[in-house]
């Protein structure tokens, strides 16, 4: 049996890309299973999804932990893109480290004989992770901005997994594609996807990256039963794990779910405070002695809001990226 | 005196971090609602999108006191929550509560109705998205004529929702309680202001936003404030209130470019001619009950402060 | 004060000697005079409390749940249907640890029923992380509401309790109840201090945000907790409310002639005042017959019953409610609580839909538990009393 865990964020797709896989292997007379997280998270939040692939019925039902392959659908969640750049001092870290990073190590609990499937312009022997390990690398999300126009890198990452693994074939994956993507997309929209997948495939590369890298490590609270609070009414408190209760959700580096991020120009802004007001996620920081407005790049999730209000063309949003 | 937006604080009570998606109109409206609003309020927020957003425990995008049971009773919550601060003698705290269309419209209208006859001391605001995002894109009583959701989708017999949006603002009017207002995120003073009114008025006060949602709807998600401004053009929104019976029109929709509008959305994009001249015709109609409704509660109402 | 009142009328005033702040309460039989009563105190000025006339039971348990979690003394109250309606936000206040009282006046829930008593609307909430207690005389229900915010806000508890009382049987029949004074009640109930669970600007928490799963089942934990420290609990604030009132209800149980019994009847509710008089009666007879009456549902006092019935040759156990292909759910408490005894223990269904539990019907279970211990074993474990086409024993 082959374990895959497929990383991405909400809106990439990553449940759907599972569901295809399962597809396309039991288009090769495989037994195959897919399964979200089974969370609540929105468009952009960190997900994971699973498939498990075997040549028999699979009888387990619980999470993936030690996975043969993973499949990350963006570079941030690999800790390719660092967000946090800069921003030691920030209210959302504690000692330079973002308390709500998204930035996991991917290769926690992976067979070292398996294989990571990355989202990067990088090539493999440029890419950096705890391990040690065969990876391949597409830079999907120009893949999929040319095919899709929009950044769900879901599809062209299965065509880097066929191509990395050998687990299944690019028939295979574009009959799964067809299969799943087109009852819930439709027709159209699922061929679109199998010429992503097709470029993804093509695009591949396959190497060893270099390992030994550190992530900080993820505090998470899970306190014993004796120090939760009853009836979980929790006032606002700060924890070797970071903020808890009123106010926490400060430490969430939403900032790591964007594809373009907003550039002011001090210049031309008027101060008229439209994209203050607008950004549904408060980035924007009112600067009185610029009269000019400032992006707190840690929140922003990149929407584009303030560049489409700003009445003088003072925001511009420019593609993120990696280094 | 109105306020300008340079009147609001920096400072937020809906904290940055909520994981909202990316251009959400709701997380919009929330965080500017709740900086007019001040600290000295509770907030209770029933099943929604919202509740998912603010933060999963012991995550919580709110600095003020906060409060969440189930889906279908913020109408009732808030009045024993209004009741308890008096009991209290906590009179300054205004008690809030922030529901979707889908809690305010269908599930919870008769919590929210009996909440209102009660004239129940504090502010109900409802998000308007037009369905039940939370759970994918369902239909609401609030989703319009002809959108396309999970429950009305696209078939080969029936396209989009055959029946008309729910008007919970004018149900409310006929509660004739102090207060009834629609507002949008995409019109910020016209906004904050009915938010500072609705605060400094007692009794029940009854707030109805428009606030498009990026995946519902189907749109490019920096056009959040581009809709909305569409909708009050089209007059698939209208920007009212109603105070102690005496309805008054914000602003004079010019009643064009539906089809505009329409075709930015996926919800929309499968509709025919025919289908969009029933949906115009429908809200000209709406139009002309409004401004047919504005002068009759002039009349009726004026110079009356107790009138209700 | 004695007076010759109804149970509506009997919680109505031990609400107002508790100092209840915040009432939200909709009406219906049997059940429907408490909310009179408690109107009629307040508009009278003999009471001060915020009162709302909810539009539904849903309303009102949500009301109470948000004023209790803003710290404030909170009660409702309801029957049957109305339960029903509640069941979703049962949960709610068990799992906000919410100490509201709530005064169930027992009727038969569904089609098939009327307006008369059964348990088969309380019973299915037993898992909603709510105390049950049910009680048997109106002096019991007076008493009980002033023990449960007692029990209810210990910080060993933190959880919401319903008090139980047989529709009609007590809500519509008159019988002399003391009535507290207030200086007594003030004496035995202090001031409710919210330490978990408030609602103030000044000091923000956050109250029953959505829960993921790296904590839900340490906080049902900490409920199976409560409920059992709760055992302890209910038994000394019964003996504080003896000492200070001077009548004893004897906690989680009462027993009557069990120390030599060789068949034991467990009883819920007002059948214990009829079995009462049936087992002296059979004691006159040379009969060891023993009565318990079960108060405490939600905890189940298993070991207690266990302790009560080691040495009984038989054990029968009243139900008036049905788990539908099983049997009753109290025989089933009972089951679980002599799980490692021989002893034959047998369940008596009947008295559903309000009918009549006569002293004939009591002494047919006798009959049968005598019968069962000359021969130790039971014919049937389930039987149906007083049913037309149903032979007992």
């Amino acid at each position: 049996m082959k374990e895959i865990i497929l990383h991405g964020r909400g809106g990439q797709g990553a449940v759907l890309a599972a569901q295809a896989l399962a597809s396309a292997a039991v288009f090769e007379d495989k037994y195959a299973m897919a399964f979200p997280h089974f969370g609540a998270e929105r468009r952009g939040a960190p997900v994971a999804a699973f498939a498990r692939i075997a040549e028999g019925r699979i009888l387990t039902k619980a999470h993936i932990y030690k996975p043969d392959y993973v499949i990350v659908l963006d570079p941030w969640l690999a800790g390719l893109v660092d967000v946090a750049k800069g921003m030691e001092g920030h209210e959302g870290t504690s000692g330079g480290v973002p308390m709500g990073s998204v930035k996991t190590d991917i290769c926690q609990g992976l067979n070292k004989k398996g294989a990571a499937v990355l989202n990067t312009a990088r090539p493999p022997d440029e890419v950096r992770l705890s391990l040690e390990v065969c990876v391949g690398t597409v830079d999907a999300t120009t893949i999929a901005l040319e095919t899709l126009g929009h950044p769900a890198t879901n599809s062209c990452m299965l065509g880097a997994f066929a191509k990395t693994t050998e687990e299944v074939s690019i028939g295979s994956i574009e009959k799964g594609i067809m299969d799943v993507f087109g009852e819930r997309l439709g027709e159209g929209i699922a061929e679109r996807n199998v010429k992503a997948a097709k470029l993804g495939f093509e695009r591949t590369e396959v190497g060893m990256c270099s390992g030994g890298r550190e992530f900080p490590a993820q505090k998470k609270w899970l306190p014993d039963v004796d120090e939760l609070p009853p009836g979980c009414a929790i006032r606002s408190q700060d924890t070797e794990y970071g903020k808890l209760g009123p106010g926490s959700t400060v430490q969430n580096e939403t900032g790591s779910w964007r594809t373009f991020h907003p550039i002011v120009d001090d210049e031309k802004c008027t101060y008229c405070m439209l994209c203050w007001f607008h950004c549904p996620d408060g980035c924007i920081g009112r600067v009185p002695d610029k009269e000019s407005v400032s992006v707190d790049y840690f929140y922003c999730k990149g929407c584009g809001i303030c560049s489409e209000v700003c009445p003088v063309d003072a925001i511009t949003m420019v593609r993120e990226v990696e280094g | 005196m109105r306020l300008k937006l340079k009147d609001l604080p920096e400072e937020n009570i809906f904290s940055s971090g909520h994981t909202a998606c990316a251009g959400c109109g709701a997380a919009m409206a929330i965080r500017n609602i709740a900086k007019v609003l001040g600290k000295e309020i509770i907030i209770y927020v029933p099943a929604s999108c919202l509740s998912v957003f603010n933060g999963l425990f012991p995550s919580c995008a709110w600095t003020v006191p906060y409060h969440h049971t189930v889906f279908e009773n913020t109408g009732a919550a808030i009045s024993g929550l209004s009741r308890a601060m008096k009991r209290k003698g906590l009179d300054n705290v205004t008690v809030v509560g922030i529901a979707g269309d889908g809690g305010t419209a269908d599930i919870g209208l008769q919590a929210l109705s009996g909440a209102a006859e009660r004239n129940e001391d504090v502010i109900y605001i409802c998000y308007d998205n037009e369905a039940y995002m939370n759970t994918g894109v369902q239909r609401s009583g609030s989703t319009p004529h002809g959108a396309s959701t999970t429950t009305t989708p696209v078939g080969k017999l029936m396209k989009g929702k055959q029946d008309f949006k729910k008007d919970v603002p004018l149900i409310m009017m006929a509660h004739s309680v102090p207060y009834v207002a629609t507002a949008s995120v995409s019109f910020p003073l016209d906004l904050i202001n009915k938010v500072k009114k609705a605060k400094e008025t007692k009794g029940f006060r009854y707030l109805q936003v428009y606030a498009p949602c990026v995946p519902g709807w189907g749109y490019e998600q920096s056009k959040t404030v581009e809709l909305g401004k569409l909708a009050v053009e089209c007059g698939m929104w209208f920007l009212l209130e109603c105070e102690n019976g005496q309805l008054k029109i914000n602003r004079e929709p010019k009643m064009k470019n539906l089809e505009t509008y329409l075709k930015m959305q996926g919800r929309f994009r499968h509709m025919d001619e025919k289908q969009i001249a029933e949906l115009q015709e429908s809200i000209e109609r709406k139009w002309e009950f409004y401004k047919g409704y504005a002068d009759l509660t002039q009349r009726l109402y004026s110079g009356s402060e107790a009138s209700v | 004060m004695r007076r010759v009142v109804g149970s509506n009328y009997a919680t109505s005033h031990a609400v107002m000697r508790a100092r209840v702040e915040v009432i939200a309460a909709y009406p219906i039989t049997p059940q429907t005079q408490m909310v009179e009563h408690i109107a009629k105190f307040i508009n009278d000025g003999i009471m001060d409390c915020e009162y709302i006339n909810v539009e539904s039971e849903h309303s009102a348990i949500s009301a109470v749940i948000a004023s209790q979690a803003a710290g404030v003394r909170s009660f409702t109250s309801t029957a049957s249907q109305g339960l029903a309606l509640m069941h979703e936000l049962l949960f709610s206040a068990g799992g906000l640890r919410l100490p509201i009282v709530m005064g169930v006046v027992n009727r038969s829930v569904g089609s098939t029923g009327g307006i008369w008593v059964e348990y088969n609307d309380s019973m299915p909430q037993r898992d909603c992380g709510w105390l049950q207690m049910y009680v048997e005389t109106n002096q019991e229900v007076h008493d009980m509401i002033l023990q449960a915010y007692k029990i209810a806000e210990d910080k060993r508890v933190l959880l919401p309790i319903m008090i139980c009382s047989d529709g009609f049987i007590l809500s519509h029949t008159v019988e002399p109840v003391e009535l507290a004074e207030q200086e007594e009640v003030d004496g035995f109930l202090p001031k409710y201090e919210a330490r978990h669970s408030y609602l103030d600007p000044k000091d923000p928490i956050a109250s029953g945000i959505v829960t993921p799963r790296e904590y839900r089942q340490e906080f049902a934990y900490q409920i199976h907790r409560a409920m059992l420290e709760a055992k302890d609990v209910i038994g000394e604030v019964n003996r504080d409310f003896a000492d200070k009132f001077g009548r004893d209800h004897s906690g989680l149980i009462e027993t009557e002639f069990v120390e030599d019994a060789e068949v034991i009847l467990l009883t819920l509710g007002t059948v214990t005042s009829t079995a009462r008089g049936v087992v002296r009666e059979l004691r006159k007879k040379g009969k060891k017959a023993g009565l318990v009456k079960v108060r405490a549902f939600r905890p189940y006092p298993a070991e207690r019953i266990a302790e009560v019935c080691k040495d009984a040759r038989a054990v029968g156990v009243y139900d008036r409610s049905v788990s539908f292909g099983v049997g009753g759910p109290h025989y089933l408490e009972v089951r679980n609580a002599l799980f490692d005894s021989d002893v034959p223990v047998i369940d008596f269904i009947g008295g559903l839909g309000g009918r009549d539990v006569a002293e004939a019907d009591v002494r047919s279970m006798y009959d049968v538990l005598l019968e069962a211990a000359k021969t130790g074993k039971a014919k049937r474990n389930i039987e149906w009393v007083n049913t037309r086409g149903v032979v007992l024993g």
